[in-house]
């Protein structure tokens, strides 16, 4: 079959393949040192299953029809090479299966290139044609080279190739033509062979190594950052990591990122595609030289606007389907313009400074943490006790949010819980600093409160907020903290769960619920808020249409909460609008910053009747009495 | 050229949480050290003036005790050059410190002194002009931008002259200027941060010699309670502690029982408070 001029040019495109591959690789193997641990088993799981490439129907099944319609022919032509012996039935029937994914695979690629034909460079690259045209033609000439073989045969219409059969028909019965078929499907699958490292379709390749590297903490935790480097963060391209500028060379711009950016959605320059598209960009301008002097700094193509878009809210990171993180480049940039160059947005200056100062992002002061707890009984934590209740700085000080707490403290009493708060023991968590990228300070406070926990005796920290939640939970472990932190929400789902509470009072009241970024997307948390949502009698529970893993930040979150918001249209008031348009009365969420986003929202459209919006705990409280 | 920045270190008083009249209802947590916001804003402006100059050497001179180290780190880390304190712990009378700070420039030398229009806790604005009279400068208060001119020795101040006028006033050097809040201070890099951490402090001490102060301090106290921290005294204390509250003006609220949520859930409420401190019977349930 293989005459020793095939295997000649077999093994040239399978060296060009290895050499292109390993050019790519010197691309992101500049970057610095990070440990990693790859998978196999979650690579597997991931090629298998197709990923999160189905959460786009239509162009997910024509990848899915793409990529097995590549695998699997290949895997069994392969195989074939070794003549194993099967019996006659079965080979009819992975012949007929085989025709079926050719055909199917035939669609599938000419929906793909009349979406590069007709969409806009955006949606559909046309540079991503090449690969497409090759696949097409590896196609249509295995096609061709089936019905002049049948036709020769004369057979006539034979269930086990039903298109070879279409074709057969109309195909003269030429031997020449088969040879000539045979020869260009041959050219064809070794063009593509040789072609893989130069063209988009690399993905295969860095796309699965990025699925074996992938990071497996929650989404929420961001990279801890060396503070021992000449400067901290991102200044430079190799500033990052190889892990880091990989993800980079995996991505396709398929712009999943971008659909469900609300900074994007809202008008704002940032794009997390366009971020890790300049920082491809970048990686290829540096060809693999670490030592070439003059290297352009990111902020030539990265805006500081698009910097400070960001809300952090990890819906670029939930919806890329091979797992690329564009959020912590965007922060390890921020980290270089914040403590590198001490360019921070002014108004988040006077924030910093009260975290400074006053050890909370309010500017208060220690000595009115426990107002909101004054002549309430509040419990101050002394002996050892179940449930350490971390107030947090909205707790404590936002107006509207003290009432949320004084709601917890209520629950908490009527369920018997034994607890206690830290008071004026306790700190800002540090996550907005954090946030806007002033690691130092983040790392001063952090350290303070976890020496001031560890003082202290309980079973479990009870947190109100999602950012202190996220903080304590995820970010606390790798600074010497690892404590049993609790969301409220989870907290009170176990309580009505344990029958502690019950809840006596009716809602009735057409409710929906708002996923903070923090808790669903950054901790995998959704379940409990829906329980309890769910546990209210009379209440009329229905979905928002961004909802879960697509729950639209309402823009507070990554220290945006303290800067202005003069870009594009304010994603508070698009999110009122969706909710107003969907009739809800209430409105259940569970942050604070969502609540004081959600509020202004709505009241600002001023519609005749408001919906009402309440954290869960609220609504719980004045469910019990 | 060389700027000299006085720099005032204060313990802030915020809060007034306390409970006890004989700590003036003080507790340790209302207090918070740190550096006076107008003199901060004049190392800003020092800063900003050797920037456009492209050279010079920019002093800090604080007097007394370290009590806001930190800060005054920071204060490094912004870009100053070096931090030189005056010991002495003595409190002293506007008149002596210009005494300790008018020598101190002196020794060390500048064509520019820079100071705060006022501090935070004392509010007496005085220190910058009685360091200028001894020194025999020109003094511009209350200066908001200044710009040098290096050639001519003479500096151009913008200062704020009250009711949003502003004033253009051409000073020449050597002189000082006391500078007024407006400018935005900036942030500290953080490998300037790391590198103030372990900068010297320069001390000096000076014979408490000179002379004796022109004014006294005889007391500090507020004039009366604060009262936008009076709440309703608690009805169930008598009348004389009542009034013993208003006058601390101590917070004190009324702990009370605000029933919300649904109509069933409020009128239950009503009807057990009312069961529970005897204003109703059991009732026939």
């Amino acid at each position: 079959m293989l005459t020793s001029f095939d295997v000649l040019l077999i093994a040239a495109a399978i060296l060009i393949l290895g050499i292109g591959l390993a050019r790519r690789s010197s691309l992101w193997l500049v970057g610095q040192e990070e440990m990693r641990t790859g998978s196999l088993s979650a690579l597997a799981a991931y090629l298998l299953g197709s990923g999160k490439i189905l959460k786009r129907p239509l162009q997910g099944s024509a990848h899915v029809f793409v990529f097995w319609g590549v695998v699997l022919p290949a895997l069994i032509v392969l195989v074939s090479q070794f003549r194993p012996r099967l019996p006659e039935t079965l080979s009819n029937l992975l012949s007929l299966f085989l025709d079926l994914l050719g055909l199917a695979m035939l669609c599938a690629l000419v929906f793909m290139l009349v979406r590069r034909w007709t969409k806009s460079e955006e949606a559909g690259p046309k540079r991503t044609a090449v690969p497409a045209l090759t696949l097409l033609g590896i196609v249509v000439t295995g096609f061709l080279a089936e019905g002049t073989r049948l036709s020769i045969l004369g057979a006539g219409f034979s269930w086990q190739s039903p298109v070879g059969s279409v074709f057969s028909s109309v195909l003269p019965a030429s031997p020449l033509l088969m040879q000539v078929m045979i020869r260009l499907h041959f050219f064809a699958v070794l063009f593509l062979i040789a072609s893989l490292p130069f063209t988009f379709l690399r993905h295969l390749v860095a796309g699965s190594l990025n699925v074996y590297y992938k990071s497996r903490n929650p989404h929420g935790q961001l990279r801890s950052l060396s503070l021992e480097s000449d400067y901290p963060g991102a200044k430079r391209v190799n500033d990052f990591s190889w892990k880091q500028l990989l993800d980079a060379e995996a991505c396709v711009s398929c712009g999943r990122c971008e659909e469900n950016c609300p900074a994007a959605i809202s008008g704002k320059p940032l794009s997390p595609r366009k971020v890790v598209r300049s920082i491809q960009e970048q990686m290829q301008a540096m060809n693999g030289t670490v030592t070439k002097p003059g290297l352009p700094l990111l902020n030539q193509r990265i805006s500081d606007d698009e910097l400070w878009s960001c809300t952090t809210c990890m819906a670029c990171v939930e919806h890329c389907p091979v797992f690329v993180e564009p959020l912590d480049k965007i922060m390890d940039m921020r980290r270089y313009r914040v403590m590198g160059e001490g360019a921070l947005p002014a108004e988040a200056k006077a924030t910093i400074r009260s975290l400074l100062l006053y050890k909370d992002v309010y500017g208060k002061g220690i000595a009115h943490r426990t107002d909101w707890a004054f002549n309430r009984g509040v419990p101050l934590l002394s002996e050892e006790v179940e449930v350490l209740l971390w107030v947090g700085c909205s707790g404590a000080f936002h107006p509207r949010y003290q009432e949320t707490a004084r709601a917890m403290v209520k629950i908490l009493k009527a369920g018997g819980v034994r607890f206690g708060i830290l008071g004026k023991e306790e700190l800002c968590c540090g996550d907005p600093a954090r946030r806007l990228g002033e690691e130092s300070l983040f790392l001063e406070i952090a350290q303070e409160n976890i020496r001031r926990i560890k003082e202290r005796g309980f079973e479990k920290i009870l947190t109100l907020c999602p950012h202190c939640f996220n903080t304590l939970k995820n970010e606390y472990p790798s600074l010497g903290g690892s404590f049993p932190v609790v969301h409220a929400a989870e907290y009170i789902a176990d309580m009505i769960r344990l029958n502690k509470i019950a809840l006596k009072y009716s809602l009735p009241a057409k409710m929906a619920l708002h996923d903070p970024c923090y808790l669903g997307r950054g901790n995998g948390i959704y379940k409990p808020l829906w329980f309890i949502a769910n546990a209210f009698p009379g209440v009329t529970f229905f979905e928002l249409p961004w909802n879960r893993e697509c729950g639209f930040c309402w823009g507070g979150g990554g220290g945006r909460m303290w800067l202005h918001e003069k870009l594009g249209m304010r994603m508070n008031l698009l999110r009122a609008e969706e909710v107003v348009k969907s009739g809800a009365e209430v409105l259940g969420t569970a942050c604070p910053y969502c609540l004081t986003m959600l509020e202004d929202g709505i009241k600002n459209l001023e519609t005749g009747k408001p919906a009402k919006v309440m954290d869960l705990v609220e609504i719980v409280a004045s469910s019990i009495r | 050229m060389k700027i000299i920045v006085c720099i005032k270190q204060i313990g802030h008083v915020y809060a007034r949480t306390g409970m006890e009249p004989s700590e003036r209802f003080l507790t340790p947590e209302d207090k918070i050290y740190m550096v006076n916001p107008c003199d901060e804003v004049a190392l800003e402006m020092g800063l900003r003036l050797k920037e456009s100059l492209g050279e010079g050497e920019v002093t800090l001179l604080t007097l007394g005790p370290i009590i806001a180290e930190s800060e005054l780190r920071r204060c490094l880390g912004m870009g100053a050059d070096r931090l030189v304190q005056i010991e002495t712990d003595q409190g002293l009378d506007p008149w002596r410190k210009s005494f300790f700070l008018a020598r101190a420039i002196k020794e060390i030398g500048a064509s520019l002194i820079l100071c705060g229009k006022e501090s935070l806790d004392r509010q007496s604005g005085q220190v910058g002009a009685y360091v200028a009279h001894r020194l025999g400068l020109p003094f511009v208060s209350a200066v908001v931008s200044a710009t040098m001119n290096p050639g001519t020795g003479t500096v151009e101040a913008e200062r704020r002259a009250g009711r949003g006028v502003r004033e253009l006033i051409g000073c020449s050097l050597p002189a000082v200027l006391s500078v007024d809040m407006g400018l935005e201070v900036r942030l500290p890099k953080f490998e300037d941060k790391q590198r103030a951490l372990s900068a010297p402090v320069e001390k000096r001490v000076y014979p408490e010699e000179g002379d004796p102060a022109r004014t006294l301090v005889r007391a500090i106290f507020p004039p009366r309670p604060r009262p936008k921290n009076v709440f309703t005294p608690d009805s169930r204390l008598d009348a004389f502690e009542r009034i013993q509250q208003l006058l601390m003006g101590s917070r004190v609220e009324k702990k009370g029982n605000m029933f919300t949520g649904s109509v069933d859930s409020q009128v239950d409420g009503i009807v057990s408070f009312l069961k529970e401190h005897g204003f109703a019977g059991k009732g026939k349930e």
